[in-house]
Parts: structure tokens; C-alpha cells; sequence
């Protein structure tokens, strides 16, 4: 517990200093004081406009998409234990994608808050899939990640398709398929708060039975745990996370995957704690990719997506030989 | 306490696996379950356990009919550690058999209190395993993981440890130690199912044996001499 504690305080500074750093740096310079100023809601209406208008939606929205893809990540992980557990790896991103790919293409008018809720609609549709495959019985790690993978790239195939076919310019094509924050207002991030709760309290009741799930489902059984029951819960509650930080912010990949991996390095093997530790470390992760994908090529910038695959493939890499 | 079945069938996909199963088992008592593959002894065991329902017949446990209890209230009764279980990745023993503690439906904010410290150091004890406490499962031989399975029974506290074939790809001095700490826990008054095929071994350290032809119990009583003899290969 007490190392549980000492990590969440970790991640909160270093949360706090990506905040900073989200709002203070980027193509036009702020001084510290109107800095300050505009934080504290004071000072002139450019500094204010910039802080809470541009930059501030765009580190919500980095936080939020990465605290939903580190639970989605682990909930996903354990549930169906298969460390390849992964939202995009999975496919539970990609009707979502679709959904996404129709509205930027102008065939789908049905305001933010109805794309939003279609989008974690079609997501639990791709979790009941895996749910479905996840309860039969022999089926291995690795041929459940080809269904999700395959049901994955199909989705992107399509989405990319509709995006092609309705000639969406190349560059917002690109942010939506490597994943990007940029140009998202309140607006954007907003809708996706009330799935995030509704995901994350939904998942709060089965972690103690995911804990046992590790053991398998006989014995989980026996120790008075429900897996059947546990593994819908917690798939449903990943895909409503995997949903909504699609919707946000497009395929945004390695966070889900990854997360869960070094959150267990850090705190061990409660799935209780690496639930919770998964959030904050997924947002801290996707924001810190964020800025180095808005800050390292100033003024122009690269899908967060490179960057997350830039950094997770390696990590991937070395936590694969040590853990996996 | 005692387990009695009476008649007790089970059938899947229109084949009976369980034919008139009756039998008791006792506690303070290794009994082992003995039979070629197929013959029905998983499928015996997870009738107990709860995890099957019987298609006719009766399962008491101690007087209660089981049939009148929930799954739930079945395993408060068995500790279960079933054929080819696999220790879940960079688990500790000590992580593994403090699972064994864990309440997963009041679980959020469960933590290991001092008393369920102190028990799974006793059962790593008592299985020989307390100085590899501190290693990770699967890094251990064939026979200390079998060990550190059976302190995850042992932690559980139940009356009835069921042990499926707990014993396949050890080594013969491992076999042999394994019964013996099987004994021991009998003759401290737990009630312990194993199904094997190490006949000689059932001979040596069993106190009672079933055997399973077919589905049907074609032998039960003390271990003699010729237990292969009254084995028949399963039907195709």
C-alpha cells in the first residue's frame, strides 16, 4: 500500500509538471507572470485565450484519452489473461474508428455528444466480440490477439477507405489514423468525461475477482469469484474507455498496451493497484507524448501516435524480455 | 464430515461420463481416485467441487444435500487445485499462497492482515517451501510448484483439498515425498482426493482407493496389490 501511494504521488507531480508544460510552451511565448495570471482566470485576454481556449482542452484531452487507454489496458489485460491486452490491439478502437472516419467524411450528422455515444455503442460492440472469444475455453493468448488485430485493421481499412473515398484532407486524415490532440477544443473533451466515470465506476466492483482471474477459472471459481460474469464487466467497462478515447482523439496506440506492463513493474501484481496506478501513469505517458509531439518540430507537429510508438515499441521491447 | 454419493451420474453431449457413482469419502483420510484417462475422474472431481451438476443422483456433504447449496457455498468446502494449472506470470510463492486468503467479492480494499500473514507462513512451512518463498513460481522445479500449490490449498482453511493428477511429470523422489506430506495433512484431519496413476505409490501411502472404470466405480476399499489389474482402458 505504502509503495501504492508513494508512485501515485510520483505521477501526480509529474502530472502537475506536464500541465505546466502543456500550457506554458508552445509557438507563441508566455512570460511566467501572465502565466500565472490567466491560470488564476486574471490578466489579459490573449494570454487567457491561449491558456484555457487552446491549451488547456488539448491537456485534458491528452490526459483524459491516456487515463482511459492505461484502464482500458488493464482491465482488458486482466480480464482475459493476455498480456497483448490492448484496445486498439483488440479492436475495441476500431468501430469507433469507423464511426469517427463517417463523421469526418460528412455521411454521419449526429452532433458531439450522438458521435460520442455511437462511438462507445459500436466499441462495446467490438468488446462483446472479444468477450465472446475470451469466454471459450483453450483459446490462446496469441490467437486472441490475431482476432482483435484482424478486426482491428479491417476497421482501419475501412475507416481509412471512407476517409479516401470522401477525399478528407490528408493531414486531418493522418492526426485521426496516428492519433493527434490538435485543434480540440472543450467541446471535443467534454463528452467523453461521463463515459470515463461510467467506465471506471463500472470496473471498480470486479477488480478483487480480476485479481483471482490470474489463477485461472476453476480455481477463480473456487475461491468464490464469478469470472464469467467479471470478464463482461470488465471488457464492457474497457470497451466504454477504448470508445470514448477513440472519439477524443482518434487511434492512439501502445498506451493501452503498455501501461498496464509498467504499472505492474512498479507496484507488483495486485490488479487493484495497477487499475488505479494505470490511470494517471496512461495519462502522464500520452500527455508527455503530446508535447514532444507539439513541441520537438515547432511550429509544425506529428501525430501523437508516432510518438507513443516511438517510445512504446522500445519499452515494449524490454518489457516483453523481462516480463512476458 | 463425509461426502456421500448415491447413484450419482453425470452425462455430456449424450455420453455418460458418471454411471451410478456411490461411494463416501471421508476427512482425515487420502483417498485417491484411480482410473485410466477418460474413465470419468476430472469429471468426478468437479461434480464435487460444484463446478458440474449431476444429471441424477445424490451428493450430500456432511447430511446437507448439495443440490440445495450455490457453487459458492460448495467451495467453502474444497480447495481445488486442478490438472496442468499454470502459476500466473512473476508471481511470488508467497504472492501466489496469499491469493489463497483473498475474498474476491469484498475485495477492493481487502489487505493481508496479520493473521493471514502468519497462516500462509504456516502452510508455507508446513509444504516445505518457506525459504523459496521470495522466488518466483515458475522459475521452481515440477515439484516445488506442486508444493506451493498445495500451501495455496492448505491457506484456504476448507476441509477437503481435491488434487487432479497434482503429481504428473515429477520425478519419483518428488512423487514420493509429495505422498508422504499428503499423509501427514490426512492424518492431521483433512480430507484429500487425489487422482494419479502412480498405482504403486496409491499402494504404498493411500488409505482408501476408488477406482474408476467407464464411469462407474469397479473397485473401493482399502489399496491392495494389484490396482492395475482392475484397471480396463477407457472406451473409445
Amino acid at each position: 500500500m505504502r509503495r501504492v501511494l508513494l508512485v501515485m504521488g510520483v505521477l501526480i507531480l509529474i502530472l502537475v509538471l506536464g500541465v505546466l508544460i502543456g500550457v506554458a510552451l508552445g509557438p507563441v511565448k508566455l512570460e511566467a507572470h501572465r502565466l500565472i495570471s490567466a491560470i488564476l482566470l486574471r490578466g489579459d485576454t490573449t494570454a487567457h485565450v491561449l491558456v484555457w481556449d487552446l491549451r488547456m482542452p488539448r491537456v485534458a484531452a491528452a490526459l483524459l484519452v491516456g487515463a482511459c487507454l492505461g484502464g482500458a489496458g488493464c482491465l482488458l489485460q486482466s480480464s482475459t489473461r493476455n498480456p497483448l491486452g490492448d484496445p486498439q490491439l483488440f479492436g475495441l478502437g476500431g468501430g469507433a474508428a469507423v464511426v469517427q472516419a463517417l463523421a469526418m467524411a460528412g455521411l454521419l450528422s449526429i452532433g458531439t455528444w450522438g458521435l460520442f455515444g455511437l462511438s462507445v455503442l459500436v466499441s462495446l460492440v467490438g468488446a462483446g466480440a472479444i468477450a465472446f472469444f475470451a469466454s471459450r475455453q483453450g483459446l490462446s493468448p496469441a490467437r486472441l490477439a490475431l482476432i482483435g488485430v484482424s478486426i482491428s485493421a479491417l476497421a482501419a481499412a475501412a475507416a481509412t477507405g471512407i476517409l479516401a473515398g470522401a477525399r478528407v484532407f490528408s493531414q486531418q486524415s493522418l492526426n485521426f489514423i496516428g492519433g493527434s490532440f490538435v485543434n480540440l477544443g472543450w467541446q471535443d473533451v467534454l463528452p467523453a468525461l461521463p463515459f470515463f466515470g461510467i467506465g471506471i465506476l463500472l470496473a471498480l466492483p470486479v477488480l478483487g475477482n480480476l485479481n483471482v482471474l490470474a489463477l485461472g477459472d476453476r480455481v477463480a471459481v473456487n475461491l468464490g469469484a464469478e469470472p464469467n460474469r467479471t470478464r463482461v464487466i470488465a471488457i464492457a467497462s474497457s470497451g466504454i474507455l477504448g470508445g470514448a478515447a477513440v472519439a477524443v482523439a482518434g487511434l492512439v496506440g501502445f498506451v493501452g498496451l503498455l501501461v498496464p506492463h509498467l504499472a505492474r513493474l512498479l507496484i507488483g501484481h495486485d490488479t487493484r493497484a495497477i487499475f488505479i496506478v494505470s490511470i494517471p501513469l496512461g495519462a502522464a505517458i500520452t500527455l508527455y507524448a503530446d508535447q514532444a509531439a507539439r513541441l520537438l518540430f515547432m511550429p509544425s507537429e506529428i501525430p501523437v501516435g508516432l510518438v507513443t510508438a516511438l517510445l512504446g515499441a522500445p519499452l515494449m521491447i524490454y518489457v516483453a524480455r523481462r516480463v512476458l | 464430515m463425509i461426502l456421500s454419493l448415491e447413484a450419482l451420474s453425470f452425462v455430456s453431449h449424450n455420453r455418460t461420463i458418471l454411471s451410478n457413482v456411490t461411494t463416501v469419502i471421508s476427512d482425515e483420510a487420502l483417498t485417491c481416485l484411480v482410473g485410466a484417462n477418460g474413465a470419468g475422474k476430472t469429471t468426478l472431481l468437479r461434480a464435487l467441487s460444484g463446478e458440474l451438476s449431476p444429471a441424477s443422483g445424490t451428493f450430500l456433504i456432511d447430511g446437507t444435500d448439495a443440490s440445495a447449496l450455490s457453487p459458492k457455498d460448495i467451495a467453502r468446502y474444497f480447495s481445488v487445485i486442478p490438472q496442468g494449472i499454470q502459476p500466473p506470470p512473476n508471481f511470488t510463492v508467497f504472492e501466489l499462497v496469499a491469493l489463497g486468503r483473498f475474498p474476491p467479492y469484498r475485495a477492493l480494499w481487502w489487505r493481508l492482515s496479520d493473521r493471514d500473514r502468519e497462516s500462509v507462513q504456516a502452510c508455507l512451512a508446513r509444504c516445505h517451501v518457506e525459504q523459496l518463498s521470495k522466488r518466483r513460481v515458475e522459475e521452481l522445479s515440477g515439484g516445488e510448484q506442486q508444493r506451493a500449490w498445495l500451501a495455496f490449498a492448505l491457506v484456504q482453511e476448507k476441509r477437503f483439498l481435491l488434487l487432479d493428477e497434482t503429481l504428473d511429470g515429477l520425478d519419483v523422489f518428488a512423487k514420493q515425498s509429495f505422498f508422504k506430506l499428503l499423509k501427514e495433512l490426512a492424518s492431521e484431519g483433512k480430507g484429500i482426493l487425489l487422482t494419479t496413476h502412480d498405482l504403486d505409490l496409491v499402494t504404498d501411502f493411500a488409505d482408501k482407493v476408488l477406482v474408476l472404470n467407464d464411469g462407474r466405480v469397479s473397485y473401493e476399499g482399502p489399496p491392495v496389490a494389484n490396482l492395475q489389474d482392475l484397471l480396463v482402458p477407457a472406451r473409445a
